[in-house]
């Protein structure tokens, strides 16, 4: 590699920070996620961030952000390896995020989201069909 | 006063709450096979739990985080999958040890086959699970459990030799009759026994559960610190009953009818009655904590909603996963498999995957993120990090000493 790769390695730096500065890693991955009323939706399983163009020099390319939160099969391909189709991911919006704290908050109900389909399914075709599920526990 | 009542039934639940299948059964046969040469090990054991109970109450006090969210924050998924594999089978292991245990105790009291109060018992457990509130199925199991106190009256009953009792206790000495490699293996079951994973599980999540503040703090550490020692010295009780009447006689513990024997001789039918409800209580408490750990650790880890303040279908996963378990269990124990010898290597297990829960615990515990001005003190660090180094040596001896022992045979 010359000095010259080096060089294009570095992406120009986002045009300023706004508010919080985050660690992907430390402060978004593997975090839980809750719904608007703190509901729990899923674990950050992955980020989804914008590509950068291939075969163009780095420098002077805006550097990539986060669109989505991935959930799902993204976890299994995280862990042993590989990468899901784009079309096998499970995404949220990074826009629906409320708030980043200890938790992911998000804006939004769980109910409208993708990512909470499975929870969806097992409560209507199993949980809902036994009774006394629907009462709170006395 | 009300707040004393609630402090001592909080105490009284700990106590009542304290024992399980495992607990009975490892005491009993540690008694029945090396006297009271390896009570120091329940005195460790039960200082170990209570220190790490009692932080990862405080951490699910102040984070209103649960242990199993946390550790897969803190270790990232592929460490905290590995994680998540072994505690769940080895929970789903001790899960069905306590139904099993159920069944025994209940074929104590009724002479019908145990193979065939497993259903019954696993689908009260579940109904409990899917009805009742947390609290009233904590203090109803934790209160009954109490009965156990049988086991230290007894004690006094058989006039034991107390300076011989005392005196094997103080100077532990391998018997003629064991070997070295049998004590350890031993040791290590008996300390597996009193420092169960499930517990800390159990403890954090229920912590959730029932909305712990910082102002609950002080009444869940006079709980541990409190309940937990006497329930220890329950511990104690089985394993001495079992030292006065089983071991000169020569008597095997197969099964929970062995562990009961000192008591029925010390005190007839009546102290049989309170052994049978005790251990009842007992079993099925730790059954519905085990099946409840098992859906907490999934749910946890997956991020999915858990909780029995939340109605079942507003945490149908959860639910599903607890449902599953129990059939599981059922299924294992259909096939005949004895549920005494399940608890004896789901002790040993428990003891192996030990550091994988109190590691992370202790990690986040001196967190200040998560634990802003309540992080640990020097004092309980210090301590806490010696039982961290007992811990995992007993987990690395465990595989090793139960290969050279044949599992204790």
């Amino acid at each position: 590699m010359t000095a010259n790769d080096e060089d294009d390695i570095s992406l120009a730096p986002p045009d300023s920070y706004a508010g919080q500065v985050l660690d992907a890693q430390l402060h978004l991955l593997d975090r839980q996620v809750l719904d608007t009323d703190g509901v729990p939706v899923t674990t950050v399983d992955d980020l989804e961030i914008t590509d950068i163009p291939i075969d163009e020099p780095l420098r002077g390319t805006p550097a990539p952000t986060i669109i989505n939160i991935l959930t799902g099969a993204t976890l299994g391909t995280r862990i042993f390896g590989g990468r899901p189709p784009s079309s096998r991911l499970t995404r949220i919006p990074y826009r629906d995020i409320k708030d980043i704290g200890v938790v992911v908050t998000l804006g939004v109900d769980a109910e409208v989201l993708d990512a909470s389909w499975p929870e969806r399914w097992v409560r209507d075709h199993i949980i809902a069909h036994i009774p006394g599920g629907h009462h709170d526990p006395e | 006063m009300k707040q004393l009542l609630a402090v001592a039934l909080g105490v009284l639940t700990a106590i009542g709450g304290f024992l399980d299948i495992g607990d009975l059964v490892t005491s009993s046969v540690v008694g029945s096979r090396f006297g009271m040469a390896l009570v120091w090990v329940i005195v460790l054991g039960v200082i170990g739990i209570c220190v790490f109970a009692q932080m990862s109450g405080r951490v699910a006090a102040i984070s209103g985080r649960a242990t199993f969210e946390i550790i897969r924050e803190r270790l990232g998924a592929r460490m905290a999958v590995a994680n998540l594999g072994a505690s769940f089978l080895i929970n789903l292991l001790t899960l069905t040890a306590e139904v099993g245990g159920v069944a025994l105790a209940l074929q104590l009291a009724s002479s019908i086959e145990p193979t065939l109060w497993v259903p019954v018992a696993a689908f009260a457990v579940w109904l409990v699970i899917w009805r009742v509130k947390f609290s009233i199925m904590e203090n109803v199991t934790g209160l009954l459990g109490l009965s156990l106190i049988v086991f230290a009256v007894a004690v006094f009953l058989l006039h034991p030799d107390w300076a011989s009792l005392t005196g094997q206790a103080m100077s532990p000495s391998v018997p003629a009759t064991e070997t070295g490699a049998t004590y350890w293996y031993y040791a290590i079951a008996l300390f597996g026994s009193a420092m169960t994973p499930y517990e800390v599980f159990f403890f954090s999540s229920g912590g959730v559960e029932e909305k712990w503040t910082k102002k609950d703090l002080g009444q869940s550490r006079v709980n541990v610190l409190v309940g937990f020692p006497l329930g220890g010295i329950l511990s104690i009780a089985i394993a001495a009953c079992a030292t006065i009447v089983l071991l000169p006689q020569g008597i095997q513990v197969t099964s929970l009818s062995q562990v009961a024997l000192p008591v029925s001789e010390a005190g007839g039918k009546l102290a049989v009655a309170f052994v049978i409800v005790g251990m009842v209580a007992a079993t099925f408490g730790a059954t519905l904590e085990t099946t409840l750990s098992s859906g907490y650790t999934i749910a946890q880890f997956f991020g999915w909603s858990w909780g029995k303040f939340r109605r079942p279908i507003k945490a149908a996963r959860f639910h599903l996963v607890m449902i599953l378990c129990l059939l599981f269990a059922i299924g294992v124990l259909a096939t005949g498999a004895d549920p005494v010898m399940i608890t004896e290597y789901s002790v040993v297990f428990s003891a192996i995957a030990l550091p994988l829960t109190y590691l992370p615990i202790l990690l986040v515990a001196n967190d200040k993120q998560y634990m802003g001005d309540e992080v640990n003190g020097r004092a309980t660090n210090a301590v806490a990090l010696a039982f961290l180094v007992i811990i995992v040596v007993a987990s690395l001896a465990a595989i090793p000493l139960m290969i050279i022992t044949g599992a204790g045979a």
